[in-house]
């Protein structure tokens, strides 16, 4: 749009992250300004689940992890073999939930991302009801194919939304064991101090 | 040796069995002793007393059969199944596990098995060596004649995408079965050769099992930088430095200090020259599910550009009709981004018409890390891609 921007026209469909069934579709307009700004969205969605199903879910998911009898802790999910281990799956869930807010915020135009692994996990225990986790997770950058750590703070109770508070690293080449130090998360460092 | 086996049926032909446990210059040993009528006796019987034995026994009319033909061959063979089984390495390419991901010792141990196995069809060839000395193999498929038009298929070239390695061990195995049942691949066989290059960075791959399971790059190190590797999509002679590349060493897409640094690379821009009569040429990626054809350096559109994406939505057709996979397609930079410097557009320069790259799974949700149990369904359905491809090339030669 001249002098204004880029706009976009989606159409797309959603499907359960979990089990691949289709879960609706959406209708959605992206702008993104001249001026680098967030984009202006404005999106509408059908669901095949109604608020009741997605809160029995939830409420399944957070007894799962609730009911561990010690605090929950995991390395590489999935691992290099592609292998989640049944008891981390819950955790795996909750940080592939709480990794697509740091998807969405550090999108832009021209950069997309994935949650390429979760490199470790602490779950930290409340007093109250929340669930209180600490991750590492990689993110896959494209199309600049560069690996980001970030560490994600994330905490969550049924019929609350997820509060997630995140830092990213972002040190091309750092992966590389070349022994210079950087700001990356607890993970990344603990490789590279094994290369040599 | 032998292990003989007699059932006495008769209390004469018992007795004739117990006087052979008497014999002790005869140095038998009794794996199953002389119980009563009916009930087998097996006797180990010592090369030297094999005759005697026999004789003996025919002479009285007992019969006997002959259980192990030559105990010392079972031992041989329990003893190398023993030391296999301790360190995991399959027998033959039969009992290889397709279904798992396998270090780069066993990829190249299954090279060598394949070859043993089919040495009429097989061969493997050194094209060169990688940065950290690993040799670098390409294994040959062909009935006969000399320099054939060939097909060109590597998979690995960036080495963190584990599917591609693993699914190009299978399109080893695959061609062969096809040949030996005579379908599939094997008319393309009758007139064509097929190079496959299954460990195209043999660096990496080793990096990403020891110590990096994301890495992506050679492990080359140029002076000027404390960064290693550099990206080997984006080395070759077709737009080389220009905007899809990065020119920072730390970066995934550093493109080198100049065209054809990288052994990896240049070692197959020296085959395909050397060769001169390849037709087809398909580098194998993951993940994003996209056959794509050429340019990624350039919005311009190659000359075959109608032809080309003919054949890839023959191809992905044909992909998808086995586990309904979606695949997009289309030319590099106008269905993923622009790349400077990748392979297939500098093969399609050299007048390799055919040239494809495909991206395997998923589409992000496990990414790179892709569970094993997909290995197989992926390599099937590619398979059938590629085959669209090889038969189109075979069908109209240039």
């Amino acid at each position: 749009i001249p002098d204004s921007g880029h706009k976009y026209y989606l159409q797309f469909s959603t499907e359960d992250y979990r089990t691949g069934e289709n879960a609706g579709s959406c209708l959605a307009t992206v702008l993104y300004p001249k001026k680098k700004s967030p984009p202006v969205v404005s999106i509408k969605c059908s669901h095949t689940k109604d608020q009741k199903e997605i809160q029995e879910e939830d409420n399944r998911l957070y007894q799962r992890i609730r009911q561990q009898t010690k605090p929950v802790a995991g390395n590489n999910i999935p691992d290099s073999y592609g292998n989640i281990e049944p008891a981390l799956e819950p955790v795996w869930a909750l940080a592939v939930a709480g990794s697509s807010s740091i998807l969405w915020e550090k999108s832009t135009e021209n950069l997309g991302y994935f949650l390429a692994q979760v490199k470790s996990v602490q779950q930290w225990i409340r007093k109250d009801d929340f669930i209180e986790f600490d991750y590492t997770v990689l993110l896959h950058e494209i199309p600049t194919q560069e690996i980001i750590s970030c560490h994600m703070r994330l905490t969550w109770l049924p019929q609350h939304p997820l509060r997630v508070k995140y830092f990213c690293s972002e040190n091309p080449g750092m992966e590389d064991g070349s022994g210079a130090e950087s700001g990356s998360a607890a993970g990344a460092s603990a490789e590279k101090g094994a290369i040599f | 040796h032998q292990v003989l086996r007699v059932v006495p049926k008769s209390d004469e032909e018992l007795q004739k069995v117990q006087e052979l446990q008497d014999l002790e210059h005869l140095k038998l040993d009794f794996w199953l002793a002389p119980r009563g009528l009916g009930y087998p006796v097996d006797i180990h019987v010592p090369f030297p007393s094999l005759q005697p034995v026999k004789a003996h026994l025919e002479a009285s009319g007992v019969s006997y059969s002959i259980m192990i033909e030559d105990v010392q061959a079972l031992v041989d063979e329990e003893q190398t199944e023993m030391l296999r089984s301790s360190r995991q390495l399959p027998l033959s390419t039969n009992t290889f596990n397709y279904e798992a991901y396998h270090t780069l010792n066993e990829i190249y141990s299954f090279m060598d098995m394949l070859v043993a196995e089919n040495p009429n069809l097989v061969s493997k060839l050194e094209i060169g060596r990688s940065t950290e000395n690993r040799p670098l193999y390409v294994l040959k498929f062909s009935t006969g004649g000399t320099n054939r038009p060939a097909i060109w298929i590597d998979t690995g070239i960036h080495s963190r995408e584990w599917v591609t390695q693993a699914s190009g061990v299978w399109f080893a195995k695959k061609i062969v079965q096809d040949h030996a049942n005579n379908e599939g691949v094997a008319s393309i066989l009758e007139t064509m050769d097929i190079f496959l290059e299954i460990v195209t960075n043999p660096d990496g791959f080793a990096y990403t099992q020891t110590t990096n399971r994301m890495w992506r790059k050679t492990r080359s190190r140029h002076s000027g930088s404390i960064c290693v590797g550099v990206d080997p999509n984006r080395n070759w002679d077709a737009g080389f430095g220009e905007a899809g590349a990065s020119s920072n060493p730390c970066t995934e897409t550093y493109h080198g200090p100049y065209a054809n640094s990288e052994p990896e690379v240049k070692s197959i821009v020296e085959f395909v020259k050397g060769h001169g009569n390849i037709k087809a040429f398909v580098s194998i990626h993951s993940y994003s599910q996209l056959l794509l054809y050429p340019y990624g350096y350039t919005e311009t559109p190659v000359p075959d550009q109608k032809e080309l994406h003919e054949i890839s939505t023959k191809a992905v057709a044909a992909l998808s009709s086995l586990y309904g996979t979606n695949y997009k397609y289309g030319s590099i930079i106008t269905t993923i981004y622009r790349a400077s410097g990748g392979t297939i557009d500098w093969t399609y320069n050299q007048g390799i018409k055919y040239s494809f790259t495909f991206e395997l799974r998923d589409t992000g949700r496990y990414g790179f890390l892709l569970p094993a149990k997909q290995i197989v369904p992926t390599a099937e359905e590619t398979w059938l891609g590629l085959k669209v491809i090889m038969e189109h090339a075979r069908d109209n030669m240039y």
